[in-house]
């Protein structure tokens, strides 16, 4: 459905995209992962056509969006970071617009518009000025605006942005429940998002594809560590737990020892991925007749994955994007399989 | 076509809730209907002028001062049109949607043509007043309206290429203001240097120039020329400045 070709921008000397390729297959919804910077916007534009890139190509559902840029726009529907709207208009008039400005057929345009309102949840303010709404409404405002010609791709960026709790996993729910109907690409800063929405991740870092694959295999493979938390009590329990546990199957290192309050020490131990360690660790803990007063597997948030990845390759790349062709297509095609 | 409608409307909407709207008619208004009143005193105290001059071909063609504050009344009409989608970020979903920029810059150019008629509709008013209490030259009328439209095709056509360029309403309003005047002081130059070879093209560029030939009932199709010639290449830059919009720089 969408297609990117070794995609780059730059603003004079800056690199605000590099060398950037992926698609997305019909029906798919991923989620663009990264920091503020990292270009998710700017590539999220270049694919809607508000900016024009420096290289590489752009293909939606089989039309060149750089030399189509109209053709390829009547498919998609993009609502962008800030979602900026007209404050004098009312919700409804605002939609009319948009759908005319979209083509949107005069027979079926208030069937549109009412379907869009229904389902970005705004029917109740249709009649509001947009200028009064809080952020919340006008956030759905501009979903309801991306629904509303009932396209086949949707671009979202950052759309949870400003919403309460409620609101965010109503949102969460509509794109599910697009899913499958609709392509979705989605930009996000928050991994829960990813986690909750998204079936596949590209993560982006310093304009760089730095990883990508299904959200819970990125979860899993990418990262060759799982931890376990243990918390325990007694004088140098670090140290004997550390001899306990010496040995036992998929245990690689304690990684650290808070001291909680009268003695109680919580312990963060590092293991093989998928070990399921936690009985082995159990009987070795009793064996070596240590107070052990809680122990629960930690599962590795995308944070984690996320944390690592992006401080590594700021590490590893720190020459100036002087170079018109970075190399980077080859970390990321490593970490995706 | 449909695309450039909905802007246009679009845009009429938003000006017509705007408190700018009311304050540009109204200040007109009270321009116009001074000047009016002014020249239609002076007509009643001197009843046998002798010219063929009546009050409302004064009104449209007698004099440059009458059109000094269209140098401020354009800028205010014309500098939010795509300015303020820049400012307010509201240009992102705008060129994101299935239009091009020709569609935007004509929509933006229609909408401004309608707040002139907007704002020259209330000197009708003017026409009738006279017409109750003397006689009027209805042709006479009819050519100054063709020669105030004319100026409208000009000036707005200014006024969206300076909308296009700035990055906000008052940079848009300034760089409007001063072409303008620019272009204005220009059609000066034509009863300063009467002698010189250029008196021609001077006057060829005048507004009022060609408001006083309207205003006597004859329609010239030079000057309609020149305003559509004006209009056209502030179109066409202000099209390619919208297509130029985040290609280079920062």
């Amino acid at each position: 459905m969408i297609r990117v070709e070794n995609l780059g921008k730059r603003y004079g000397e800056r690199a605000a995209v590099r060398n950037l390729s992926f698609s997305v297959a019909k029906g798919e919804v991923i989620g663009f992962l990264g920091p503020n910077g990292a270009g998710k916007s700017t590539t999220l534009r270049m694919i809607t056509g508000f900016i024009t890139p420096t290289t590489g190509t752009i293909s939606v559902d089989g039309i060149d969006a750089l030399e189509h840029p109209v053709e390829a726009r009547r498919r998609i529907g993009y609502m962008p970071e800030a979602v900026p709207l007209y404050p004098e208009m009312r919700v409804n008039e605002y939609l009319r617009y948009r759908a005319e400005l979209k083509a949107v057929p005069r027979a079926q345009m208030k069937k549109s518009i009412d379907a869009a309102l229904e389902k970005a949840k705004v029917t109740d303010v249709q009649t509001r000025i947009i200028g009064q709404l809080s952020k919340g409404y006008k956030q759905r405002v501009g979903l309801a605006d991306a629904l509303v010609a009932d396209p086949k791709i949707l671009i979202l960026d950052e759309p949870t942005a400003g919403l309460d709790p409620n609101q965010i996993r109503e949102v969460r729910d509509l794109i599910r429940a697009l899913a499958g109907e609709k392509t979705v690409l989605l930009s996000t800063h928050i991994l829960p998002e990813v986690e909750a929405a998204c079936g596949r991740v590209l993560i982006l870092h310093q304009g760089k594809l730095v990883a990508e694959g299904p959200t819970d295999q990125i979860r899993k493979t990418l990262h060759g560590s799982a931890s376990t938390i243990l918390v325990m009590s007694g004088r140098g329990v670090r140290a004997a737990f550390e001899d306990a546990v010496r040995g036992v199957e998929g245990v690689r290192r304690v990684l650290d020892a808070i001291d909680m309050e009268a003695g109680i020490v919580r312990l963060r131990l590092e293991t093989e991925p998928n070990a399921e360690v936690g009985a082995r660790v159990f009987s070795a803990v009793a064996k070596a007749g240590l107070a052990l007063h809680e122990l629960r597997s930690d599962a590795v948030s995308l944070e984690d994955v996320f944390a690592e990845l992006t401080t590594a390759d700021a590490a590893a790349s720190d020459a100036p994007p002087a170079s018109p062709t970075p190399p980077a297509t080859t970390d990321t095609s490593e970490v995706a399989s | 076509m449909k695309t450039v409608l909905a802007i246009a409307k679009r845009e009429i909407l938003s000006f017509f809730v705007s408190p700018i709207a009311y304050v540009v008619l109204t200040a007109w208004l009270l321009w116009s209907g001074i000047s009016f009143y002014a020249l239609a005193q002076f007509y009643a105290s001197n009843p046998s002028h002798g010219s063929t001059d009546t009050p409302i071909s004064i009104f449209f063609g007698g004099t440059t001062l009458f059109f000094i504050p269209l140098l401020f009344f354009v800028p205010a009409l014309t500098m939010r049109l795509i300015a303020e989608e820049k400012r307010s970020g509201t240009i992102e979903p705008l060129m994101t949607a299935p239009v091009t920029e020709v569609a935007v810059v004509f929509g933006k150019y229609l909408a401004s043509l309608v707040f002139w008629i907007a704002l020259w509709f209330p000197t009708l008013m003017y026409v009738w007043l006279t017409s109750r209490y003397g006689s009027v030259d209805m042709g006479a009328v009819a050519a100054s309206y063709v020669g105030i439209f004319g100026i409208g095709i000009y000036y707005m056509a200014i006024g969206v290429l300076m909308s296009a360029v700035a990055k906000n309403q008052i940079v848009a309003a300034m760089l409007t203001f001063m072409m303008l005047g620019l272009l204005f002081v220009f059609g000066i130059f034509s009863q300063i240097m009467v002698d010189s070879d250029y008196e021609e093209l001077f006057t060829y560029m005048s507004v009022w120039g060609h408001m006083a030939t309207f205003s006597r009932g004859v329609i010239d199709t030079r000057p309609i020329i020149f305003d559509v010639s004006i209009a056209a290449i502030a179109l066409f830059f202000a099209v390619r400045v919208m297509s130029q919009r985040n290609k280079g720089a920062a």
